[in-house]
């Protein structure tokens, strides 16, 4: 006997069952071939696919007949020579044999290593109809979201955050806090997009005034004090109190600008302040302010107190007092001259004859006008204050003399000179001549007549100047022609002529809280508003009033009206003597079109 | 008795009717969060927040809160799944639930944004917060329409019986193999071999494998066939043939569902990870809400 081959078979439940041949001859095939010694029921084997021989010394070759490789203990090869006595291990497809010698024999152990095919290869069942292996993880990916997310939306934010406290620009490049933002800042705010701390300077403490105030200290004033405006606003109502509580627990103090001058709304200019911010302290504002003394505002078309002119209540100096006062109690004005608007404007009458006869030389029309008299200021808003030569010289002459062409004039606004100009006048002019005392005089007979003549004439001259006294009472009297238009103080002693004009001051704004502009309103007729033409009275206050508005002017949200108006048309909240914001931008936004047009050509 | 008939047969009914999670309790859920909604986008159009509607707005706080509330409640069913219960707070109550108010985060999510979107983390939680939803909704439609599928492609074999089956066509096929030449045997060893069950993912949930080596080698050994006379008697190679359309037609059984259950499952490596980001982002939308305040 020469080899004895062991078949080793695994049972299905894993129990080994072993049968052993001997083969009596110097070599025996190998293959999947039935009639192999060594025979492998293997798809990987071929039919006949290697031969073992036996040498003379003990050896035995393993030689592959079929050309396919074996491997000797894993590795690749076509001829082996082994010696049994070491051992060795042979690979063919999916077995092994295993060389060893037994009691003097060589001894081939067979047994399948590999599953018949894969799907016999041992599975978890659990898992194999699964997705598992074949995508990442769904616990192991959520885990890496989070971390992932956390650390680039959180951690790197305030990590940034954390380095550029206190650094008073941050560099030009990206900061991961500007992730956090909202939204674009508006275009005001447009170069501070990468410096979230421009304005929030430490964690979880809202914006303050503060930071807006380091570049505003000149155009945030205060609409009120602090502490009326957060009264008058009252404490939040309903389900206001759920964004209060929030405020509350968070550290967010109310009153603050950002509250009005929301950002991160979007690239482009800042939203224009709502009404209802107005509304919000002004309406019923009296039930929570009760001191004050405005009263409530909540739209103008619905609910808007009657206009408070500050009526001038005593003409002169440089602040005379002024007070206001409700159009509804009709209030009047004197402010020092006397002036019958109806008069001037009237189309029959002598002003309105005057104005055509001298239509030629000042551009009248067939009767007076406001416009020849009014001048608006550059800007249009308001109109320029009266002036005497300008305005009303054309009729109301002073002329007094002419030398030579030239027409001397009483100095307008100043008394003193018109007294000294008329004194003048008398003194260093002489009466007319008598024709009597000249050479072509025609006589009377007698010689006491050229004697009269020549005395009285002697007397008028000597008595000339003195006549300068009665002028000067004229002029200054009624029928003169300052006391036409002026309050006239009367002389301090009885023979005296130091006659005195009252001051005289004119009014360009009655209303300094809000603010109306001429020119906004130039499809109008002047009458529209101002009933000029019936005031017979020059105190008269020609200002229409809040029904007049209403005409055209409806509340933010009548939409039937002709004009419907916010309170910030006419009012600003942070006001100065100018025009209310909304004006200024809308007055920006005329300007920029025509430059369209001139692009499109 | 006829009205005593109608109310035991409605009784019975009741009983027998298998109620799935859409129409658990008469649709109780989808009832609940259809009125969230309304309440939701009527409130949305008549509360009137100056300037305009935004997430930090007493309203947008109130919804956010809601929102924040709801999705960490969402959440929560992969922990409540894990242990079933009946009664109303049933498994299948609480997963009904989950699908309509998760839903319902829909209008909620979008009003809380008061439709101001940018690049920012803000938007990054709300586009979160959609893709779950969305991966959800496909979730539903395969949970709703899959399993039928899934029974009929069974055709009442479990899936270890299609192992099995799998197994056993190999075995036989090995076994009638043996007298096949070199190259013959190579061809079907390649089918014995191949794992059914690979092929990656690609190809598991399109069920196309283009490589399928037990269809080459059925079609490779056809063709050298072809034109060969039949000599009558016992070809193995008949009998190999047979096996390998045998396996041919378990294996597309087998891919049908194995593509069919991927489907039901692939969302969730979507649904469930897109969670996770989400309560990420939601967390740092609310912390650098209030950081940056």
């Amino acid at each position: 006997m020469t080899f004895i081959v062991r078949q080793i078979a695994t049972t299905a439940d894993g129990r080994e069952i072993v049968r052993s041949n001997p083969f009596d001859s110097d070599q025996i095939g190998i293959g999947r071939s039935t009639e192999n010694a060594i025979h492998l029921p293997d798809l990987a084997v071929n039919p006949d696919h290697a031969t073992i021989s036996k040498r003379e010394d003990g050896h035995i070759v393993v030689e592959s007949t079929s050309g396919q490789n074996f491997t000797l203990d894993g590795k690749h090869r076509v001829s082996v020579t082994i010696d049994p006595a070491d051992g060795a291990e042979l690979g063919f497809g999916g077995h092994v044999i295993i060389v060893g010698e037994e009691e003097g024999q060589i001894l081939f152990t067979v047994k399948r290593v590999e599953a018949l095919s894969d799907s016999a290869e041992d599975r978890s069942e659990s898992t194999l109809y699964t997705l598992q292996g074949l995508l990442p993880g769904k616990r192991i990916s959520a885990w890496g979201f989070v971390g992932l997310v956390l650390a680039a939306f959180l951690i790197w934010p305030i990590y940034t955050w954390a380095t550029y406290r206190g650094v008073e620009e941050r560099p030009d490049q990206f900061h991961a806090d500007t992730m956090w933002s909202s939204g674009a800042l508006s275009q005001a705010h447009h170069s501070l997009e990468g410096d979230c701390q421009a304005c929030h300077v430490d964690a979880f403490v809202t914006v303050t005034d503060k930071t807006c105030l380091t570049c505003h200290e000149d155009d945030a004033h205060d609409h009120a004090k602090p502490d009326r405006l957060l009264t008058a606003r009252g404490g939040p109502e309903g389900f206001e109190k759920i964004g209060a509580a929030f405020a509350s627990a968070f550290n967010k103090p109310p009153g603050r600008c950002v509250e009005c001058h929301t950002e991160h709304e979007g690239a482009g200019a800042m939203e224009p302040t709502a009404q209802k911010f107005c509304a919000d302290c002004h309406e019923g504002m009296d039930g929570r302010l009760t001191d004050t003394k405005l009263e409530n505002a909540s739209d103008f078309g619905l609910e808007h107190p009657q206009f408070r002119p500050a009526v001038l209540q005593k003409p002169g100096g440089k602040n005379p007092p002024r007070k206001r006062i409700s159009l509804d109690e009709k209030p009047t004005e004197y402010n020092g001259l006397k002036f019958p608007h109806d008069l001037h404007l009237s189309k029959t009458g002598g002003v309105a004859q005057m104005g055509r006869r001298l239509s030629a030389k000042y551009d009248f029309g067939p009767s007076l006008v406001c416009k020849d008299c009014h001048t608006p200021d550059p800007k249009g808003v308001r109109f320029e204050p009266v002036d005497m030569q300008e305005d009303c010289g054309m009729c109301h002459s002073l002329a007094f003399d002419e030398i030579g062409g030239t027409v001397r004039t009483l100095r307008h606004g100043e008394p003193d000179m018109v007294r000294a100009d008329l004194r003048a006048y008398y003194r260093s002019t002489r009466p007319t001549r008598p024709i009597n005392l000249g050479g072509m005089k025609r006589r009377r007979p007698g010689a006491s007549n050229d004697i009269r003549v020549a005395s009285d004439y002697a007397r008028a001259v000597q008595f000339r100047p003195s006549r300068a006294n009665l002028a000067i009472n004229e002029v200054f009297s009624r029928g003169g022609a300052c006391f036409d238009c002026h309050g006239i103080t009367p002389p301090t002693a009885r023979g005296r002529v130091d006659f005195g004009i009252k001051p005289v001051t004119q009014t360009d704004r009655y209303m300094h809280n809000g603010w109306f502009s001429h020119q906004a309103h130039n499809d109008e007729e002047c009458t529209s508003c101002h009933t000029a033409d019936t005031s017979n009275d020059a105190r008269d206050l020609l200002l229409p009033g809040i029904k007049t508005c209403r005409e055209c002017h409806g509340g933010e949200f009548q939409k039937a009206s002709d004009v419907p108006s916010t309170c910030a048309m006419c009012h600003d909240y942070h006001a100065d003597e100018g025009a209310p914001w909304l004006i200024k931008e809308q007055q920006k936004d005329k300007r920029k079109k025509p430059d369209k047009k001139i692009a499109q050509r | 008795m006829a009205s005593n008939a109608v109310a035991s047969q409605t009784g019975r009914k009741k009983v027998a009717m298998h109620d799935g999670f859409l129409k658990h309790a008469g649709f109780r859920w989808l009832k609940i969060s259809s009125g969230i909604i309304l309440l939701c986008i009527v409130s949305y159009i008549f509360i009137d927040v100056s300037p305009r509607h935004n997430g930090g707005s007493w309203y947008g706080y109130t919804l956010g809160t809601i929102g924040a509330l709801l999705i960490l409640w969402l959440t929560m069913l992969g922990v409540r799944k894990r242990a079933m219960t009946s009664g109303s707070w049933s498994l299948k109550a609480w997963t009904s639930a989950h699908i309509y108010l998760g839903l319902s985060l829909i209008v909620i999510g979008t009003l809380h944004t008061g439709f101001q979107l940018g690049w920012n983390i803000h938007t990054a939680a709300y586009v979160f917060m959609m893709i779950v939803i969305i991966s959800g909704i496909f979730g539903i439609y395969f949970y709703a329409t899959i399993p039928d599928k899934l029974s009929d492609n069974r055709d009442e074999m479990t899936e270890t019986e299609m192992l099995e089956n799998l197994r056993s066509l190999d075995r036989q096929l090995h076994e009638s193999a043996q007298p096949l030449s070199a190259e013959h045997a190579a061809l079907v060893l390649q089918s014995l071999e191949q794992d059914p069950f690979g092929g990656g993912f690609m190809r598991r949930i399109a069920g196309k494998y283009p490589d399928c080596a037990t269809r080459i080698a059925q079609a490779d050994l056809r063709r050298e066939r072809a034109y060969q006379p039949k000599m009558g008697g016992d070809d193995p190679l008949d009998k190999v043939d047979a096996l390998l359309e045998k396996k041919e037609a378990t294996l597309a059984r087998v891919r049908r569902h194995l593509r069919l259950k991927a489907m039901l499952q692939v969302w969730l490596f979507i649904h469930v990870p897109m969670t996770f980001a989400l309560i990420g982002s939601l967390s740092a939308h609310i912390i650098s809400v209030f950081f940056y305040w």
